[in-house]
């Protein structure tokens, strides 16, 4: 167990020192330079000159690529180029409002998309299967801006149910920042207030962002639900006189939920990384709206700051994943 | 029942906005404030920086309402430029009892640290000092606690130098605060990025990045606010930022889009208002040799192929203004004549005269972002290539990214650019030596446009310092620019902004300067 956790450790490892790569020379054959990008049309030709040194951009790539790699191991980052201030500090600043959005956005995936396929599969061909199916499929269709911008007019701008935008209402006094996660921090503050206005901001966002990854979960377990009630050991267990609750739970869904949980982890990564345009309808200040303005500014140390992030955190996912297999399917043995 | 559940859930999750804090006393401006990297007056040089850090510190003089051309007391009261044997020496009389936040005296003493700290910075906005008004380390000095002389040498322009004061780059900030949370001689630069140390109407009391900058009322400010609390709400997408308008969720959307400013326009819960900006969308030929563009009658052909009228009333949708010189409304100098009109027989001809009986073929560069007045530079590129192409020229559209279009702009591998210019201060100067003076190495520069007649009225003007005498070398200037000059510019546009009907005494001048205190909210 130990030897095969350290080797996927060592291939994350691996996986991260690719993404780096890729990305440092992805992001150099661009032929803009980052100079005239970050500093705009009236800097003097000394200013350019300036900023270049000072960011080592007037050097060979292979040359600002080991100096980059160099301070990497060391730990840093790097500064931006747009912020002029360290990477990780914006990390810092920005990450957490990214996952507090895709954890919610994963808690709808999962409150939706589960019972759904469940559901689904139980009443096959019947019309809640049908309406189940439609749903998933006008679900995982909806470009998510056209989704976000209808749900704005409707529930917020002509229902007055929810807002439009941020992550807290203007006229509400925002918690002293602790975790950067606004609903713990108002609930570390014991301000209730803030902590259901920061609830109500939650739900729009994170059901845009969910509903994608709902539809196709729903469409996932519903297959997966039937190929497994339709195995001999389901039927032993109903002819046995099994509960029906306790064959779809205790049987079928465990046996199930091996392939659903290999699609989750890949969820949950996208919602981490994917969240650039629900970020930008609703005004929320995480790291896919932080990397959308990076990369239009050429700042290159933020990018791949954002890229390492994010690499290092699907790596994760997998490797968790591939923990929780042996848990829930006894035969599965790391040796 | 579970569908009551979700109602009832979502009925209690709103009223989460009931409890919120008294409204009238709170304004939130929306906008894209993206832009913003720091709040140290002496390095921000980000319009959206200047947006807030004009409202936490005073400046000696400052321009007031949307007046660009008349100077007025600020934290000086009085102030009066010398003629000395080889340099101007311009002296402020400080206002007794200004108050910084921190309920320290505005005293000379800060108006020298807080140059020398700018000196010293070397921010992106320095070049105003130490080019523009050629200011050195120790020129400043306090005469007393309440007088201070500034010397600059002859070559320098003061009345630029008085401009540029009102820029947050001349924003007094309080040397004892400021100096208390130095780290590593870093005149504070660190702190002041978070925090505010000035005798402005507000204070910094807190900036969420991405999301929202808090401003509140500082109680030792002379001048006092009419509202307590300011909050500046970052919203990129136009789209959302009219919906946060019409929910009520934000006062006022800076930036809106010419269709979303007309549909408010017919609410009556909403005002709008097309804010001027000192910016001119042009044409910029490259009359290096060889060029086409080389030939005066060619560049005369272009001016008299586009059909301005059109573009600013149609495209446009009038937010914007028509104008053919270098100096934008606003600023003294601007000259409303417009004297080339859409002629397009006449192009030709004089196209034809100038060799290119046929026609003329050429690349136009542009970006693929928005220009100003909220539309996307290749429509823009679009009716001017239309317009041209009835003067006889065929300009091919070459549609890249911004940073590309001025990389080979500043190169001088372009043969026609669309692209937008912003003086750097609001003086006519901050258009006319980059515009017309070669040896600036700007804009003239960039298209290779080196005429000693405009360098040498370039200078003259600069250092001018009666208002009238002024203004006639800038009309014989910009005259002559216009007729000999490597541009053809389009429109000055105007930045689209929607209210709600309950703000009162909001003002944004060309520079993009709102005075905060100045707006009160109707219950």
């Amino acid at each position: 167990m130990l030897s095969y956790f350290f080797r996927r450790l060592f291939f994350v490892v691996f996986v991260v020192w690719g993404v780096t790569f890729a990305t440092f020379f992805i992001a150099n054959v661009v032929p803009i330079d980052p100079a005239i990008a970050a500093l705009g049309d009236n800097a003097r030709e000394e200013q350019i000159k300036e900023f270049r040194e000072r960011y080592g951009l007037d050097k060979p790539i292979w040359q600002q690529y080991l100096i980059y790699m160099g301070r990497l191991l060391s730990g840093d980052l790097g500064n931006s180029l747009r912020t002029q201030r360290p990477v990780a500090e914006d990390l810092k600043e920005f990450f957490p409002a990214t996952l507090e959005l895709s954890v919610a956005a994963f808690l709808v995936t999962l409150l939706l998309g589960v019972p759904a396929g469940i559901l689904a599969a139980l009443r096959q061909n019947k019309a809640t299967d049908v309406t189940v199916r439609i749903l998933a499929l006008i679900g995982g269709a909806t470009p998510v801006f056209f989704l976000a911008v209808l749900l704005q007019y409707v529930l917020a701008r002509e229902l007055d149910l929810l807002p439009v935008q941020g992550r807290l209402d203007g006229f509400t006094f925002p918690p002293p920042r602790i975790t950067g996660l606004m609903g713990l921090d108002a609930l570390l503050a014991r301000d209730w207030a803030a902590f259901l206005d920061s609830l109500r901001h939650l739900v729009l966002p994170a059901f845009v962002l969910g509903l994608f990854s709902a539809a196709i979960l729903a469409r996932m377990t519903r297959a997966t639900m039937l190929e497994v009630l339709s195995q001999d050991y389901i039927r032993t267990a109903r002819a046995k006189g099994v509960p029906g609750r306790a064959v779809v739970f205790r049987h079928a869904l465990k046996n199930a939920s091996l392939p659903v949980l290999t699609l989750l982890g890949g969820l949950l990564g996208g919602l981490l990384s994917g969240a650039v345009l629900t970020e930008t309808i609703f005004s929320w200040p995480g790291i896919g709206r932080y990397v959308t303005q990076s990369a239009t500014s050429l700042d290159f140390p933020a990018v791949m700051g954002v890229t390492l992030l994010v690499g290092l955190v699907y790596a994760l996912i997998n490797l968790i994943v591939d923990l929780l297999y042996a848990f829930l399917d006894p035969r599965i043995r790391y040796a | 029942m579970r569908l009551v559940k979700v109602v009832g859930l979502v009925a209690a999750l709103s009223l989460g906005g009931a409890l919120a804090q008294d409204r009238t006393q709170t304004l939130i401006y929306g906008g894209d404030w993206s832009d913003l990297i720091t709040m140290d007056p002496q390095v921000s040089y980000e319009f959206s920086g200047g947006l807030v850090t004009d409202n936490l510190y005073e400046t000696l003089v400052k321009y007031e309402g949307a007046d660009l051309s008349t100077l007025k007391p600020g934290l000086a009261e009085s102030w009066k430029v010398d003629r000395g044997r080889d340099t101007w020496e311009i002296t402020f009389r400080l206002r007794r009892g200004s108050k910084f936040s921190s309920g320290n005296e505005v005293t000379a003493k800060d108006v020298v640290y807080t140059f020398e700290r700018a000196l010293a910075l070397k921010g992106p906005g320095s070049f105003l000092f130490t080019e523009i008004a050629q200011l050195k380390p120790g020129a400043t000095r306090a005469v007393d606690n309440y007088a201070v002389v500034v010397s600059l040498p002859k070559t320098a322009s003061p009345s630029s130098f008085l401009s540029i004061l009102t820029f947050n780059i001349g924003g007094i900030v309080d040397s004892e605060t400021v100096q208390k949370n130095a780290r590593n001689n870093d005149f504070g630069k660190e702190w002041l990025t978070n925090n505010s140390a000035g005798s402005g109407p507000f204070r910094l009391v807190r900036w969420d990045r991405g999301s929202q900058v808090l401003l509140e009322a500082n109680p030792n400010a002379r001048i006092k606010p009419k509202l307590q609390r300011i909050i500046l709400r970052e919203i990129k997408e136009p789209a959302v930022l009219r919906t946060a308008l019409e929910s009520g969720e934000i006062d006022i959307a800076e930036g809106l889009t010419p269709e979303a400013l007309r549909a408010l326009a017919g609410n009556p819960r909403f005002k709008t208002l097309k804010a001027d900006s000192l910016r001119l969308n042009y044409l910029g030929m490259n009359v290096k040799e060889g060029s086409p563009f080389a030939n005066k009658l060619v560049r005369d052909a272009v001016r008299y192929s586009i059909n301005q009228d059109e573009l600013v009333s149609g495209l446009v949708q009038g937010n914007g203004t028509k104008i053919q010189t270098l100096i934008p409304k606003g600023l003294l100098g601007y000259d409303p004549r417009t004297p080339y009109t859409f002629d397009p027989a006449r192009a030709r001809r004089l196209l034809a005269q100038a060799g290119y009986p046929n026609g003329l073929e050429f690349e136009l560069l542009v970006s693929t972002g928005i220009c100003g007045g909220g539309i996307p530079c290749a429509d823009i590129a679009a009716k001017v290539q239309a317009d041209l192409a009835k003067g006889g020229f065929k300009a091919n559209v070459k549609a890249i990214a911004n940073a590309e279009v001025l990389r080979t702009y500043r190169a001088q591998n372009h043969q026609m650019v669309l692209v937008g210019w912003s003086p750097d201060f609001p003086d006519p100067d901050g258009n006319a030596t980059p515009w017309a003076n070669f040896e600036a190495r700007s804009l003239a520069w960039r298209n290779v446009w080196n005429d000693p007649t405009a360098i040498r009225l370039t200078n003259q003007a600069a250092l001018e310092t009666d208002p009238s005498k002024r203004v006639a070398l800038y009309r014989l200037l910009t005259d002559y620019v216009l007729k000999n000059g490597p541009y053809a510019v389009l429109y000055q546009p105007a930045i689209p902004i929607g209210l709600s009907v309950k703000v009162e005494g909001y003002v944004r001048n060309a520079q993009g300067q709102v005075r905060f205190e100045n707006i009160s909210k109707l219950p």
